[in-house]
């Protein structure tokens, strides 16, 4: 593991495509994107959902063939067919979500993906020996199941260290990490580029992110390199306005793209959007309620715990209450807890104890569908996963929690489905082939739109919005947002689940902040600032 | 209930191809074009084995022919064999609808048998009381062995497969142990040589009556029950609440959750549900054809009606045509001894023809997706790439 | 007179674990791999055909042997590709393949004459005349080749890179397909592992045990493999302790009658299948299984 090989030439970049085009069918991935990466250079690459991130560096990786393109590392050009070779040219990744075998150690787990013979005391010995030079400290002999989110960010980031990388990539590093974990990665960044002119992707759809740890920043719209220069040269709203590709006035849409707006928000609002949406108030709703209110709160929770099966505890006596016609943000990292509160109020699984309470009265939730028939409608975080069935047509989706409206004692209704179907298409704007097209066959967007017009069309009291951006274009935020804000106003109490702050500080009247499966913090929108929920979001009282 | 539901995936999407999926018709076109292709390899494999072991691949389809349809006769056969096919499969249509795989409908069968058998001998009564109640007793029996895999399954996680794969030899060693005990079902000796391992037989007048009289077409009980059966069953899964409620089940465990089903109960009782078709098939036999328990008496119907279900894509109106298709198979096998052919034979064609039909749905989509992809070549229109020709461009 | 007896069930229950040891180590491999393979049957009953098919017909049962060995590898080869390649549910492939080779089997035991074919005893002077365990060194020459296969089977598992990359597939497909592993490939592979075994098994109780072949000879052995692995908790150890218990289970059911001791021998078959019941029942929870097994691998599809 030499650096001496560090910025020998500045002049070649360690890495550079050309014409990358890569497309699914009818669908442009990638339409020929150029990129430059200099040595000792940290590269921030942005861009929208599925503006062609992850097929770039799948490219990169040999996990996608590109359909056209060249790359070159060192001034020569690479074929890279496999991850094997993408590592033998001296590519390194770190996936956003971890590519580490659970059951299997640290040190088995570094070794996985190389070529050759193992020895297990070689390996554990580089474990250590790049923990010790980055400051990465993991036993290698321990099973990665047993270790935290930011340890195994570290093994992922050893994993790829350890085969001396010149070029390495990192996908949304810094999803499942607390401020402070990112801060410290981002420190490893510097150090290892710095110190040894390797060069630097980083991966990000948070401009926060890419304007404090990069030197040079790319934006990808829609498949084509739309903007790059270096760092220093440019602000966060231009980076936006070309993420985009117009100028961005609207909250809503700062929001989405993680820009802070910290002056009053409906000076931002557009003509456009109030005009379509004149229901709408054109800022969120005020507090309208706080502890007083206890027991009339649309929905509480109280002392809810749940264990996974390992043994970990995922909730930890969550108390938590939501009023009618308020938007409260439940905000933090991913992976402390959400998820489990998620699944919870979706009916997906029963606590170890605590209660759930909808206008007063406790769910009896061992009883499934209890929480739906209470008037809990959810958006639940991985709709793929439990929100939709996807071969199954649009129509059957759109009535599927309600079945008992559309059935005789035995039998479907059908005509009923389809005329409670085509009005839901209808008011929500969902662009289908035909109700009777599989769901499958719908765009992301408007697979969410069959979610939350089936949920609030049962007329719920609460509605639990679990991450209901994630994956969605810029319209599509735009849309989600005016639509939780409309059932706000018509008098649903709405739980946003959200690990983004700037979408958190838009939409939301009181920001509850959850770690470790607690509830460290219930800050009202007004007082809330970036810094003091960073705190709540370690873990500590701000 | 602790942590997080497990995910289990939608057995019945895989199995099966996606229940209820509405492919496109290009694909339709392809799938039908390659299953004819597939179904011709399967019948010159099974003709080169014929002739390799000298016989002769027109006798055997001669025999075949007059063995299932060639006259009444042949059909009263074919339907007598399919009765009992149609049955289990119908069973496992219930079970992949709602994504638990049952493989053990042979044991299922077995236990229906012997629990039948037992009513049949023991219960003291009017006969159409006692056949009714012999036969529920069958499907009963069938139900309760698929439970244990249920309770298995939905208290502590075990794989559905493995455990009904597992009970079915457990199931042949309590049938054997039953006929093999005096005390249970073994045949009280007639006086002459030992008892053999097999219970008494039925009396006459509990056999399932068959209408028509040979050498005309003959139509049992059991083959009217099983049609009636699957039309009932078409109509329940294609338009009833529960038959929404089982697809959903099983595309989607979790959506279903989300929307007040308990699998344990659904899912459960569709296990159930499914073994006692089985049980219920075994009672057929018995009291249709067979009349005594004996440990063969399953002759593989369970295994085979499974191939049905899984030939007709757990749909009770394909598994209608398969069935008999299968039950003539069955049927004109007596007739293959003539032509010095092994009647294993057709379990050797019934298995290619279960690959036949299995497999052309997955090419088809796989040769789909390549085509797709092949005819969108991206040549972007910035960088023409000189080994494409230029006419392959497609415009964006 | 006890030690005569033991030493005759010892003998006879070791006799009948050995075509399982083989096995179990081939389905071990495929289950670490991911695949729970129920045409274990199905290639143990072929692998049981083919030594004696080649045996008789070449009149050497030690080519007989690794002839099964390889008809094994070929009904394997035809399972890994329909179910990890083209990808149709393994459950289906097994069950189909396994009544095609029963009905295969059976069909070409009645059309061609087989003459008899069995390997030789091989005798370890001295150690033989051991009371009891002489046993041990006095069995069907393959019978030691389990000294080779077995920890051979355990140092690939455990000790490769190939094995680990096994254990990886087995586990996490997702995850070790971004390692750049080729998980459909190393799946495959294991699959091929298993055919060579399960058909060694089968062969040893073919041109081993009984020197001919009868209609479904195997009778159900393969699913005792599969029990094995289960009670073994996908352990080597404990799959192999699991296959002696059930060849002991079988021995003694043989036995029994003439030692004149009544026990149920229904109940002794249906032992192993009950005891893999129990087991699973009672470890259910334990997260020993592999957690992708028979969880099929596409890319793009979590």
């Amino acid at each position: 593991m030499s650096h001496d090989r560090a910025r020998t030439d500045g002049l070649v970049p360690a890495l550079e495509l050309r014409g990358i085009s890569k497309r699914y069918g009818p669908v442009v991935a990638c339409d020929a994107v150029d990129l430059t990466v200099q040595r000792g250079e940290v590269h921030g690459l942005l861009g929208e959902n599925g503006a062609g991130k992850s097929t770039l560096m799948k490219v990169l990786m040999g996990l996608v063939h590109a359909d056209a393109g060249e790359v070159h590392r060192d001034g020569r050009r690479v074929e890279i067919d496999t991850p094997l070779q993408a590592a033998e040219h001296g590519l390194g990744m770190v996936h956003q979500h971890f590519s580490l075998i659970e059951p299997l150690t640290v040190w088995e787990n570094v070794a996985l993906g190389e070529p050759g013979r193992i020895d297990k005391d070689a390996v554990c010995a580089d474990v250590e020996a790049v923990g010790k030079r980055y400051g990465l400290v993991v036993d290698p002999t321990r099973t990665v199941e047993r270790l935290s989110a930011g340890e195994r960010q570290r093994v992922e980031l050893i994993k790829a260290l350890r085969r001396d990388p010149r070029v390495l990539i990192l996908d949304e590093p810094t999803s499942v990490l607390t401020i402070a974990e990112s801060a410290a990665l981002f420190d490893v960044l510097r150090t290892a580029v710095a110190a040894e002119g390797r060069g630097v992707i980083l991966i990000s759809h948070k401009l926060a992110e890419i304007t404090a740890a990069t030197d040079v920043v790319s934006v990808l719209r829609r498949g084509r390199l739309a903007f790059s220069c270096r760092t220093a040269d440019t602000s966060a709203p231009e980076l936006a306005r070309q993420m985009v590709g117009r100028d961005v006035s609207l909250h809503a849409e700062g929001a989405a793209l993680g820009l802070v707006v910290t002056d009053d928000p409906a000076k931002h609002l557009s003509p456009v959007l109030a005009g379509g949406l004149d229901a709408v108030p054109a800022e969120p709703p005020a507090p309208q309620v706080s502890a007083d209110v206890q027991g009339t709160a649309a929905l509480a929770l109280h002392g809810l715990c749940v264990t996974g099966p390992d043994g970990r505890v995922l909730l930890d006596s969550l108390d938590l209450e939501v009023a009618t016609g308020e938007i409260v943000a439940l905000y933090g990292v991913e992976g402390n807890g959400q998820a489990t509160l998620g699944d919870l109020l979706s009916g997906l699984l029963e606590p170890d104890a605590g209660t759930v309470r909808v206008d007063g009265t406790d769910v009896v939730l061992d009883r499934p569908g209890a929480l739906h028939e209470a008037g809990v409608g959810v958006i639940p975080e991985d709709r793929h996963r439990s929100g939709v069935v996807l071969d199954m047509s649009v129509a059957e989706n759109l009535v599927m929690t309600d079945l008992r409206r559309y059935s005789g004692r035995l039998l479907m209704r059908r005509a009923q489905v389809r005329a409670q179907a085509q009005e839901l298409i209808e008011r929500f704007a969902i662009r289908t082939p035909s109700i009777d097209a599989p769901l499958r066959t719908l765009s992301g967007g408007n697979q969410q739109r069959v979610v939350l017009a089936r949920e609030l069309s049962a007329g719920p009291t609460v509605l639990v919005a679990a991450q209901p951006t994630h994956g969605l274009d810029v319209g599509a935020i735009e849309d989600m947002y005016a639509r939780l804000r409309e059932a706000a106003a018509s008098g649903v109490a709405v739980l946003l689940i959200s690990t983004e702050l700037e979408e958190v500080m838009a939409l939301a009247s009181r920001i509850a902040v959850i770690s470790s499966g607690r509830i460290t913090g219930v800050l009202d929108v007004a007082e809330a600032s970036p810094q003091r929920l960073g705190m709540l979001v370690g873990g500590e009282a701000a | 209930m602790t942590g997080p539901a497990p995910v289990r995936r939608p057995l019945a999407s895989y199995v099966v191809g996606s229940t209820g999926l509405r492919r496109p018709s290009a694909d339709a076109w392809r799938t039908a074009g390659i299953t004819v292709g597939c179904v011709a390899l399967a019948m010159a494999l099974a003709a080169l084995l014929v002739t390799i072991s000298d016989g002769s691949p027109s006798e055997v389809v001669d025999a075949l022919y007059t063995g299932s349809i060639a006259d009444a006769a042949g059909w009263s056969q074919t339907f007598v064999n399919a009765a009992p096919l149609l049955l289990v499969a119908l069973g496992a249509c219930i079970a992949n609808r709602a994504g638990v795989f049952n493989i053990g409908q042979e044991g299922q069968l077995l236990i229906g048998a012997m629990v039948g058998c037992f009513v049949a001998l023991r219960l003291q009564g009017p006969a159409w009381l006692v056949i009714t109640v012999a036969l529920v007793a069958a499907a009963a029996g069938g139900g309760a062995w698929s439970g244990i895999s249920a309770a298995m399954y939905y208290t502590r996680g075990v794989n559905v497969v493995v455990t009904t794969l597992l009970l079915t030899f457990v199931a042949a060693q309590v049938v054997q142990f039953a006929v093999l005990s005096p005390s249970l079902l073994q045949e009280q000796g007639m006086g002459n040589g030992p008892a053999r391992p097999q219970s008494d037989a039925v009396p006459e007048f509990l056999r399932l009556a068959s209408f028509g009289q040979y050498p005309d077409l003959t139509i049992g009980v059991g083959a009217i029950l099983a049609v009636v059966a699957t039309v009932v069953l078409a109509v329940l899964l294609g338009r009833s609440r529960w038959g929404f409620r089982l697809s959903m089940l099983g595309l989607n465990p979790l959506a279903a959750r989300h929307a007040g089903i308990r699998a344990s109960r659904l899912g459960g009782s569709a296990l159930v549900l499914s073994g006692a078709f089985a049980g219920l098939a075994g009672g057929v036999i018995l009291m249709g054809t067979v009349f005594r328990l004996q440990p063969a008496i399953s002759n593989n119907f369970g295994w085979d009606g499974l191939l049905v279900a899984l030939v007709a894509r757990s749909r009770p109106g394909l598994a209608l045509p398969v069935a008999v298709l299968f039950g003539g198979l069955r049927a004109g096998s007596s007739y293959l001894a003539s032509t010095g052919v092994p009647s294993y034979l057709v379990d050797v064609i019934q298995a290619l023809l279960v690959l036949a039909f299995v497999v052309p749905p997955v090419l088809s989509a796989l040769w789909g997706r390549r085509i797709r992809n092949r005819g969108a070549v991206p040549e972007s229109p910035a960088r023409p790439s000189a080994a494409a020709p230029a006419k392959e461009e497609v415009p964006v | 007179m006890w030690l005569d007896d033991g030493g005759t069930v010892l003998a006879s229950a070791l006799r009948l674990t050995a075509p399982l040891a083989f096995a179990a180590c081939g389905e071990y491999l495929a289950e670490r791999a991911g695949t729970l393979n129920i045409s274990v049957e199905g290639m143990m009953l072929s692998g049981a055909f083919g030594a004696i098919a080649v045996g008789s017909a070449t009149g050497s049962p030690t080519v007989g042997l690794f002839a099964g060995a390889l008809v094994g590898l070929l009904v394997a080869l035809v399972h890994a590709n329909l179910s990890h390649r083209i990808q149709i549910n393994t459950f289906v492939v097994g069950l189909v393949i396994n009544i095609f080779v029963l009905g295969m089997t059976s069909f070409l035991l009645q059309t061609t004459e087989f003459s008899r074919s069995q390997v030789g005893v091989l005798r370890v002077p001295g150690l033989a005349e051991i009371p009891l365990l002489g046993v041990l060194f006095e069995q069907r020459w393959p019978f030691y080749l389990l000294l080779l296969v077995v920890p051979l089977t355990w140092f690939l598992v455990n000790r490769t890179r190939w094995g680990l990359e096994l254990r990886a597939v087995g586990e996490n497909p997702q995850a070790a397909d971004v390692s750049g592993i080729k998980v459909n490939v190393r799946r495959r592979q294991a699959l091929m592992w298993c055919g060579v075994m399960s058909g060694l098994g089968g062969a040893y109780l073919s041109v081993g045990l009984v020197g001919s072949f009868n209609n479904n000879m195997t009778a159900g052995r393969g699913f005792i493999v599969i029990a094995a692995v289960i009670f073994g908790a996908w352990r080597l150890k404990g799959t192999l302790l699991g296959c002696f218990l059930f060849g002991a289970a079988d021995a003694l059911r043989l036995a029994l009658p003439s030692l004149g001791v009544e026990l149920n021998a229904q109940l002794l078959v249906a032992a192993p299948y009950l005891l893999a019941l129990a087991v699973m029942v009672v470890m259910a929870k334990s997260q020993r299984e592999p957690r992708a097994l028979s969880k099929p691998f596409e890319r793009g599809l979590v």
